[in-house]
């Protein structure tokens, strides 16, 4: 097996290479590349694929009890300071192998029917491809220089692909956002580790948390500095898994094509916040304060996220603050302690949120057919209506990764969030409730949006409907993100690849495009029975790093069997009950949602303004920083250039003013000179 | 003479400068430079060359000393020689030099007004330039910084923009103007003691009074500080660099901003490291203002090329930090930075030009929308703006990361102070995202501009400039890859440059180790860390 390891760093090399062939042809030889089309994606997908074997090779050998395996070269050196650079492979990065070359190679089988028709086909390859790579750089990285540089990697890609469609504004936006955003979280990040190196003098995960440990017990770093650093840490994942209150910039980050959601800002990119939790698992644990931290942080954007999700029509939007809220269960589950159970949910949700958001791409693509290229009315729900007639295979899909997220057993989330609800029960009861709380809410908006685009009738050839969808910008999106009006606008752009609008209904999408989503379906329904309480393989294999192999099996085999069947039915009968709700709101109709909200107007008001996160950012930061930084140009242009050019302008005064001085008569000169000897001689004296 | 005592510096220096000298006799039927352009690449290339087979051969990484050494005496009565050499402080910067240059040349293409006279300025330049890194007496320093000025104040004041003269007078004036410090401070260290010498080396060697120190420093820090530039000595920049033709713009950008920082290394760290240890907290300020300060200023400005302008001052400030860091570590992040910088600003530079030669506006509210029709053009300016954001697999950001991480373990400051100062430093690493994307967006993205496209023909990129930029970005990301192949050339000289100026702080002498944290300078009076 060693030289697969001898040779493992070629799994994000071989993307990157698929990356660098694909965009050195279309920067040299555009035309030609772009006319190859499939032929970029083919040479693209291959390469993953390699690297996609390899990983479950890796994996496999994991499985078997493979060493840890680490390769190290020296990076950067300056007299004594020296950077290495390498990859290491344990469980945790063959897991993290595995999760992220499946979902990204099955959503670039899916982008080729998704993106068939646009002309920037080629280009998404390429920027897929340097992404995936930025990512599997991320999971092998040994230490934190190498996992901050791939952090920042990824954070680019996620620039480029979300503002894919240049042509339309609001992506602009959004792409800015994102990327802004989550420099505020690197910039935390990066004081973190230069204050852990600082203190500790090591880049490396376990050196790192081992030497604090001691640094702190033995008092020479007090307890808060440490804290200070490790939530300065924190603050990173915080922005890149979309955390409270840096979680603004997700839900924007849809307006990049479909493929993209799901692949980063759903089961991969997002998740490394939790991955990087997991890596600086031995900072963390040994500071209770920032690890209540963590879990309060994860489980307020757990409810949070869905508390919004209840209310958005754009599907996309929906899923993504379900996104933010699924991640905070995760970053709950690191909180608390639960290491495995916060990368089991990791896993199922890249699984089935992958489908989920690759099953709206599916719909918006079927109903781009109906009502044109418009994301304003392609993507909301209340437009859709009995696509399940129209497109079988995405619904079924659909309705699989709903009852998944939802927590009904056996399907995948059920039994991750399980794990982490019965683990949070046990640490704090309030964030039991919490997530329990959520876990309801879930099931409630993710049936509503099922019920919404799958069941009743078809709403798209309503002239009508679509009208008052154009006609109220703030009812379709909420302040904030996107003004309608700007996506009128980009919409120009896109007339090019508009020539098959005009169907009567939707269809189905290409076999690309539903196989993927098929094949994910596997994994959502049955990935969840690896962590099931009664033998818990996931455990096993994925333990904290202060665990052993053996104490992690025996945790995983003995569980406390009465306690889990009082948690799960608590969480799936409040799952039930959001899913009954949905139903006679949206499926049956015997409550009328309308008459609900209208009666909790400032809660409905909230939910549907995001919690007023974007405006209060937008008036305090945004517009803050504006201000400043324009009443600093004008301190530049007044006062230091005006002192500079104040100083020209006394120059040619006292210039013209010396003129007359120079008469050109020697005596007066010699008169000048006797006076400042004079002067000189009364002074020294 | 074999290879080895073939004197090389003097031949990259010179050989330029007779070279520009023939541009007139040479036939240009056209007389719009289409032979005497093909003439200076030539030119540029060789000498480039020359450079590089100099430092293939001749130079070695490990040594410390300086290497290449030619010295011939000029005037020996009153002790004036002509001494080159090259260290690890300018060897980097020779090289660079010869690279920018290469490529400007090939940037100026287009130029057709003046061409013998432009290209004359441009060669007469690159000798110049060379002669400012490698000169080693400082008499000689100050003649060569002097006549440098010209060539740029000609190119500024004939091939500039609309308020060119403005400019170019501000420039002049204010460089000349500061340099009388150089002349000042050069004779009052030549004839301080018994001996009067001009040679850098020996008068590092002196032992000069605090006091006298103190007042050299200052007086360079002057001079210095106008050409770096640090705030408030840094007006004349925007609007140089705001008139400026491209690839002018390059040379300005790349490496005449790098000769402040290379003369404030090489005499006020290295001849006068005493009166350095009372300047240093002083540096570390005015660096963190320049980041901050310029970034909102850069944020702020609605001209393209000012606000690049002010991009470049925001990324000079890590320079002047890392100089003061008192750590191998800081002080090489600090070289690093001047050369990553160099590549960056001249890449941003060329393609700034390049766009406006399409859009002939350089005022954002009336670009926007042209990604369309220029997606080339749009890939290499995303791609440079990533670079001088910091993007790691660039090298901008190993310099920065390289300065954080020297100065904050650094032990000759108080734990409060360096904690504020990578606060605030890394502010700057939130608002360069800030203005560099929102200048992309402005420029590129958003539905097409009608208005622009009806009236300017947006052709995108023509192989000469993806080339060009090519060039750039194959250094920038092979440093971001591996920063090693670059700080191995120097990375002896900053070592022995730290040893240096640490010997001459008394309470850096005891082993101070990197866990605990240490008090600030003790012995010196450090006024900003109280």
């Amino acid at each position: 097996m060693e030289p697969l390891y001898e040779y493992a760093w070629l799994i994000p090399v071989f993307p990157l290479l698929g990356a660098m062939l694909v965009g050195s042809g279309l920067i040299s030889f555009n035309r030609a590349t772009n006319a190859l089309r499939q032929m970029n994606a083919v040479v693209i997908i291959s390469f993953l694929g390699a690297a996609m074997s390899m990983s479950f090779a890796l994996l496999w050998s994991q499985i078997h009890g493979h060493p840890v395996f680490l390769r190290t070269f020296e990076w950067a050196s300056a007299g004594s300071f020296h950077l290495t650079m390498g990859y290491t492979i344990d469980h945790l990065t063959a897991m993290m192998l595995v999760v992220v070359t499946t979902v990204a190679f099955l959503v670039m089988v899916y982008t080729d029917g998704y993106m068939a028709h646009d002309p920037g086909y080629v280009r998404f390859y390429a920027y897929l491809s340097l992404f995936s790579a930025s990512m599997l750089g991320l999971v092998i990285s040994p230490n934190l220089v190498q996992v901050y540089i791939f952090w920042e990697l990824v954070g680019m890609c996620s620039y480029l692909l979300v503002g894919f469609w240049y042509d339309r504004k609001a992506a602009a936006n959004a792409a800015q956002k994102a990327f802004v955003t989550n420099r505020v979280g690197d910039f935390g990040l990066l004081l973190g580790i230069l204050g852990l190196y600082w203190t500790t003098g090591s880049f490396d995960f376990q050196i790192i948390g081992d030497r604090l440990q001691e640094l702190v017990s033995s008092g020479q770093i007090s307890i808060v500095i440490a804290s200070i650093f490790a939530i300065l840490v924190f603050l990173g994942p915080a922005a890149k898994s979309a955390q409270f209150p840096l979680h603004v910039w997700l839900p924007d980050a849809m307006e990049g094509p479909t493929p993209i959601s799901a692949l980063i800002h759903a089961a991969t990119m997002v998740a490394a916040g939790v991955f990087l939790i997991a890596r600086m698992f031995p900072v963390f644990e040994g500071i209770p304060a920032v690890m209540n931290l963590i879990a309060w942080t994860g489980a307020f954007t757990a409810f949070l996220g869905a508390s919004i999700a209840i209310t958005q029509n754009d599907i996309k939007k929906g899923l993504a603050y379900s996104t933010i809220s699924q991640l905070g269960y995760m970053v709950m589950a690191m909180g608390i302690g639960a290491y495995s159970a916060g990368l089991f949910h990791l896993m199922t949700h890249a699984y089935f949120k992958a489908m989920l958001f690759l099953g709206s791409g599916s719909v918006i693509h079927g109903m781009e057919d109906v009502v044109g290229h418009n994301p304003a009315l392609a993507q909301d729900m209340r437009v859709m209506g009995g696509l399940r007639k129209f497109m079988p295979l995405t619904a079924t899909s659909f309705l699989v990764g709903c009852l998944a997220i939802s927590g009904i057993p056996p399907f995948a989330g059920f039994w991750s969030k399980d794990e982490i609800l019965g683990k949070a029960f046990e640490a704090n009861p309030a964030l039991w409730i919490l997530g329990w709380l959520t876990a309801g809410i879930t099931a409630f908006y993710m049936f509503r949006m099922y019920f919404m685009t799958f069941e009743g009738p078809f709403r798209g050839n309503s002239t009508q409907a679509k009208a008052e969808l154009l006609k109220a910008p703030a009812l379709a999106f909420g302040p904030g993100a996107m003004d309608p009006r700007e996506l009128e606008q980009g919409h120009d752009g896109h007339d090019s690849h508009d020539a098959h609008h005009g169907s009567e209904s939707p269809h189905e999408s290409p076999l690309t495009m539903t196989l993927p989503l098929l094949i994910l379906a596997v994994p959502s329904v049955l990935i969840g029975l690896l962590g099931t309480p009664f033998h818990n393989y996931f455990e096993a294999f994925i333990y904290s790093p202060n665990e052993t192999a053996a104490e992690a099996l025996q945790a995983a085999t003995e569980a406390d069997l009465s306690e889990f069947w009082v948690m799960a039915g608590n969480s799936v009968g409040i799952s039930l009950i959001g899913i009954t709700l949905a139903s006679l709101m949206y499926l049956r109709h015997k409550i009328d949602p309308a008459a609900i909200a209208a009666k909790i107007q400032p809660l409905y008001q909230l939910s549907l303004n995001k919690w007023y996160f974007d405006n209060i950012y937008d008036a305090v930061f945004v517009r803050g920083t504006r201000r400043i930084a324009r009443q600093v140009l004008e301190v530049d242009y007044n006062v230091v250039d005006g002192a500079v050019n104040f100083t020209g302008f006394l120059a040619v005064i006292t210039g013209e003013g010396l003129k007359y001085f120079e008469n050109g008569r020697a005596q007066f000169y010699a008169l000048i000179i006797f006076l400042a000897v004079l002067g000189f001689v009364i002074v020294a004296v | 003479m074999t290879f080895a005592n073939f004197p090389w510096l003097t031949t990259v220096i010179f050989f330029p400068i007779l070279a520009s000298a023939a541009i007139p006799f040479i036939p240009d039927p056209s007389e719009k430079g289409r032979t005497v352009r093909w003439y200076a690449l030539v030119i540029g290339l060789i000498n480039f060359a020359l450079i590089v087979t100099a430092f293939y051969t001749q130079y070695d990484f490990s040594s410390a000393e300086l290497q290449l050494v030619e010295s011939y005496d000029w005037i020996p009565q009153i002790g004036l020689k002509w001494s080159v050499a090259a260290d690890g402080l300018s060897m980097p910067l020779i090289l660079l030099t010869g690279f920018i240059t290469t490529l400007a040349t090939l940037a100026a293409w287009p130029i057709t007004m003046k061409p013998r006279f432009f290209y004359f300025l441009l060669l007469a330049m690159y000798g110049g330039q060379i002669a400012v890194f490698a000169v080693q007496d400082m008499l000689v320093f100050f003649l060569v910084w002097e006549l440098e000025l010209i060539p740029v104040y000609l190119l500024l004041s004939i091939w500039g923009g609309y308020k060119r003269l403005y400019a170019a007078t501000k420039f002049i004036l204010y460089t000349a103007g500061s340099s009388l410090f150089i002349l000042v401070a050069a004779l009052a260290m030549a004839f301080y003691g018994g001996t009067i010498t001009f040679d850098m080396h020996e008068l590092g060697l002196k032992d000069y009074g605090q006091t006298f120190q103190l007042l050299v420093y200052g007086g360079l820090l002057i001079s210095y500080a106008v050409k770096l530039p640090i705030i408030p000595l840094h007006t004349w920049l925007p609007d140089a660099h705001g008139e400026a033709t491209a690839p002018v713009h390059m040379l300005l950008a790349g490496i005449l901003l790098k000769m402040g920082g290379y003369a404030l290394i090489r005499m006020n760290v290295e001849m006068l490291p005493a009166a350095h240890a009372f300047f240093a907290p002083a540096l570390v300020v005015l660096g963190v203002v320049n980041i901050i300060y310029a970034a909102l200023t850069s944020f702020a400005q609605r001209n393209l090329k000012r606000k690049i302008a002010y991009s470049s001052i925001s990324h000079m400030g890590f320079v002047l930090i890392g100089i003061a860091s008192y750590t191998d570590l800081g002080i090489s992040g600090a070289v690093l930075q001047m050369v990553s910088h160099g590549l960056i600003g001249a890449s941003l530079f060329f393609l700034v030009g390049a766009t406006y030669d399409r859009t002939h506006t350089l005022i954002l509210e009336e670009m926007g929308g042209v990604g369309q029709k220029m997606p080339k053009i749009f890939a290499m300016f995303t791609a440079c703006s990533m670079a001088s954001l910091a993007l790691p697999g660039m090298s901008g950001f190993v310099a920065e990361l390289m300065v954080f991480v020297g100065f904050f373990t650094s032990d000759a400051y108080s734990t409060t102070f360096r904690l504020i100062v990578v606060f605030l430093a890394a502010v700057g690493v939130i608002l360069t995202p800030i203005y560099l994307l929102s200048m992309l967006r402005e420029i590129f993205y958003g539905s097409e501009n009608k208005e622009l496209v009806s009236h300017e023909a947006l052709i995108d990129a023509e192989p000469r400039e993806v080339f060009i930029i090519a060039c750039l970005l194959v250094p920038i990301i092979g440093i971001g890859l591996y920063p090693k192949a670059l700080t191995q050339i120097y990375d002896a000289k900053t070592a022995a440059l730290n040893l240096r100026i640490r010997a001459e702080v008394p309470s850096l002498n005891a082993a101070a180790k990197l866990t605990a944290p240490v008090v600030g300078m003790a012995s010196v009076k450090a006024p900003l860390l109280d």
